[in-house]
């Protein structure tokens, strides 16, 4: 009972990014790179995030209000992917977010979690990037990035034969 | 492995500058001016071909360029076909726009016009070559110091298992994706569709087997109206002989059960949510599929619980469907989609001697423990009508010529650790595999970014301890040797001009729909080659 009332304050601090698939872009709009998620200004409001990387670094960031985590990453040369552009149609900005946060979240929804179904490395606190938007009491907050299998060929490692 | 002679940088530029166009001269950028003056830091002018322009060729190449040891390196892609990206055009289905949308990404990594003195390190596109016919592997190993191969999955799993698989009117899923998406190599297969829906009187039937996405889309394509598809890039060619004009009856069969199944909850909600088409699941059959260790199974993982309670709605639809519609035929729908389990198709019948009339299929049942469940028969057969048979059992990779010893014939992949291909000849430059070809035909096209920097890794790090091949006394560009064997390859631009006819208001069937793909190779290489 008390999770929900936390989820219903929260549904409000942290609105979700309702979107769904747009029809083809422009010829224009290919040329410049398009990114699905809301039109933030620059100017807005930022807090501060930080994305813990596959190989276990750290990077902070300053992140917009109202922008959503893939558009975060994106702006600050971080690797996730976001192959679909943000339409909840891919799996590939899978983030793990820290369990507080993501009860604090509103539910996801049904295609969302459906996504999430295919992610690698899915766990009970995970979200796609591309639908979590940034809020204010986020500040400070790290969310992880899931980690690849390693390449233990590279990283000395001798790998069993078979 | 490498040969180790240093050759200076600029040497190595003007020679190629000879004979490549402008635009694949990289060492006067600033970037490279600064590796110039600073030696000790200055990154080696590799030269390395991916085989292969689909997600893994894209994605190894996105990968490479983001290194820093690669800032005077020149990195070209291959590709058989005049037009990049592999099964993002030639796989994926057309009512999955969204999915396709990868390929922005994709195109911002290829050079192109106005893109060349930002001094970012960009992909050359090589379309319309075919590495092992074209061009020898063994030559490619000549002019580079690296060769990926990512050329995926050009063939199925055989499926003669079943008996009369040469029946008219039986098809891979491969050649019916690839027919509706416009692959230039697949008209053929339009005729054979016609022909075999239109022996379908008053109710046309088909049988799709297999419980992968791919035969997911198959059942969809079928089942959905022209409405549906109108707006979509499916070619006209294609839309024009799947438009219902009878009823029609898709089932999809697989040997196990429905926790078994492969295909992924996204693909199966779709064909709950379809126009005109309803979505038939047998209660019986899920509880066949409910065994102690599919229980386990289930339990054991997210997504087979969602897919559990996905497909126990539906079948608890189709029955209150059923109540609605037994004596009311005006509530009956276009189409239906049964998704069936627990059957083994055991042959393909004729009636006439010569085409498909229908599939006799053998009742299973689940043994084994969870995880490694297997159908074993029950003996009791099902017959099930059809014209139409798409078998989507799998795709798989081939061994082009001179790959043949990593061919791993099982699994249709090539033999690798971590993508490198051992035992490869010491003289000739590193020889690596990613994507399908590498891991086999599974995972979504996120699954090939991981796949891709694995490679890489791989790739850099021997490369670390290596210099680039000091070419030989009559070493050729992939340029000049290309153009000796009289081969006119589509460059980047060459591409664009496919892209911007596919997508002029003229051809298209409506503003919604994003391209009308030109399906054949020699009008594509004519826009290509338009200026
Ligand atoms: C029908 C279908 C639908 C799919 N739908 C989805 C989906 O909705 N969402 C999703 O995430 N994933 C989907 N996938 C999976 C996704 O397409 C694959 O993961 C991905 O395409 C594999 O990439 P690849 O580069 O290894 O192979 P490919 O994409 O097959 O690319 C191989 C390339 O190599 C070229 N080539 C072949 N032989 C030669 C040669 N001898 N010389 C030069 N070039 C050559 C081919 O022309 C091709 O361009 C689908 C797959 C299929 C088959």
């Amino acid at each position: 009972m008390f999770s929900n009332r936390l989820r219903q304050t929260a549904s409000r601090i942290a609105p979700r990014l309702h979107q769904k698939s747009s029809s083809s872009p422009s010829a224009a709009a290919i040329a410049k790179r398009w990114h699905g998620g809301p039109h933030v200004a620059a100017d807005a409001p930022t807090i501060t995030v930080t994305f813990l990387q596959p190989d276990e670094t750290k990077k902070e960031v300053a992140a917009r209000i109202g922008e959503s985590f893939l558009q975060v990453a994106h702006r600050n040369d971080i690797d996730l992917e976001g192959a679909c552009e943000g339409v909840c149609a891919c799996s590939t900005c899978h983030l793990i977010f820290p369990m507080d946060v993501y009860d604090a979240l509103e539910y996801p929804e049904e295609d969302e979690e459906d996504m999430l179904d295919m992610a690698f490395g899915l766990t009970e606190s995970s979200r796609l990037g591309c639908q979590v938007l940034i809020s204010e009491e986020m500040d400070g907050i790290m969310v992880e990035m899931p980690k690849a299998t390693r390449n233990f060929y590279v990283d000395g490692h001798v790998p069993q034969p078979h | 492995m490498y040969r180790r002679i240093q050759q200076p940088l600029h040497l190595l530029a003007s020679r190629i500058s000879r004979h490549c166009p402008r635009q694949r001269i990289r060492p006067f950028t600033s970037r490279s001016r600064r590796a110039l003056d600073d030696d000790s830091s200055s990154a080696a002018a590799w030269k390395i071909a991916i085989v292969g322009s689909g997600p893994s060729g894209c994605y190894t190449g996105k990968y490479l360029l983001k290194s820093d040891a690669m800032a005077n390196s020149q990195i070209d892609v291959l590709d058989r076909l005049p037009t990049p990206y592999g099964l993002v055009r030639n796989g994926v289905a057309p009512d999955h726009p969204e999915v396709k949308s990868v390929h922005h990404d994709f195109d911002s990594l290829f050079m192109k016009d106005g893109n060349e003195d930002n001094g970012q390190n960009l992909l050359n596109f090589y379309g319309n070559v075919t590495v092992g016919t074209d061009i020898s592997l063994e030559e490619l190993r000549e002019i580079y110091d690296v060769v990926v191969l990512a050329y995926g999955c050009e063939s199925v799993r055989p499926y003669d298992f079943i008996q009369n698989s040469k029946l008219e009117g039986i098809l891979s899923a491969r050649e019916f994706v690839s027919w509706y998406n416009g692959h230039v190599d697949y008209e053929w297969v339009g005729p054979l569709v016609e022909k075999a829906l239109k022996r379908g009187s008053g109710q046309q039937q088909v049988v799709v087997i297999g419980h992968g996405n791919v035969a997911l889309d198959c059942a969809r394509i079928l089942a959905k109206t022209r409405e549906e598809l109108d707006p979509t890039d499916i070619a006209a060619r294609s839309l024009n002989i799947i438009d219902q004009q009878n009823r029609r009856e898709i089932s999809v069969i697989g040997r196990r059960g429905h926790v078994q199944a492969a295909f992924t909850i996204k693909e199966a909600r779709e064909l709950t949510r379809l126009d005109d088409a309803n979505f038939v699941v047998r209660k019986d059959e899920l509880d066949m599929g409910r065994t102690e260790a599919s229980k386990q199974e289930i339990n054991a993982a997210r997504p087979r619980k969602r897919m559990e309670k996905l497909l126990t709605d539906a079948a608890a639809a189709t029955s209150a469907m059923k109540n609605n519609t037994d004596d009311d035929d005006s509530q009956k729908k276009a189409a239906e989609v049964h998704l069936r389990f627990l059957l083994n198709p055991t042959s393909f019948e004729t009636k006439d001697g010569s085409s498909l009339s229908h599939v006799t299929c053998e009742r299973t049942r689940l043994v084994g423990d969870a995880g490694s469940q297997s159908a074993e028969g029950t003996g009791e057969m099902e017959t099930i009508e059809a014209q139409l048979a798409l078998v989507s059992i799998g795709y798989k990779g081939v061994a082009i010529p001179g790959t043949e010893e990593w061919y791993d014939d099982k699994r249709g992949i090539l033999k690798n650790t971590h993508g490198l291909i051992e035992g490869s000849k010491e003289d000739l430059g590193g020889l690596y595999v990613s994507g399908w070809l590498k891991r086999g035909p599974s995972g979504i096209i996120g699954t090939n970014i991981t796949d891709a920097k694995d490679t890489v890794a791989s790739i850099l790090h021997a490369l670390k301890s290596s210099s680039p091949v000091d070419p030989k006394e009559g070493w050729k560009s992939i340029d000049e040797t290309l153009k000796e064997k009289g081969i006119n390859p589509v460059n980047w631009d060459g591409y664009r001009r496919i892209d911007a006819e596919e997508r002029s208001p003229s051809r298209k069937r409506s503003e919604l729909q994003p391209r009308e793909k030109i399906c054949s190779r020699e009008e594509q290489l004519k826009a290509a080659f338009s200026s």
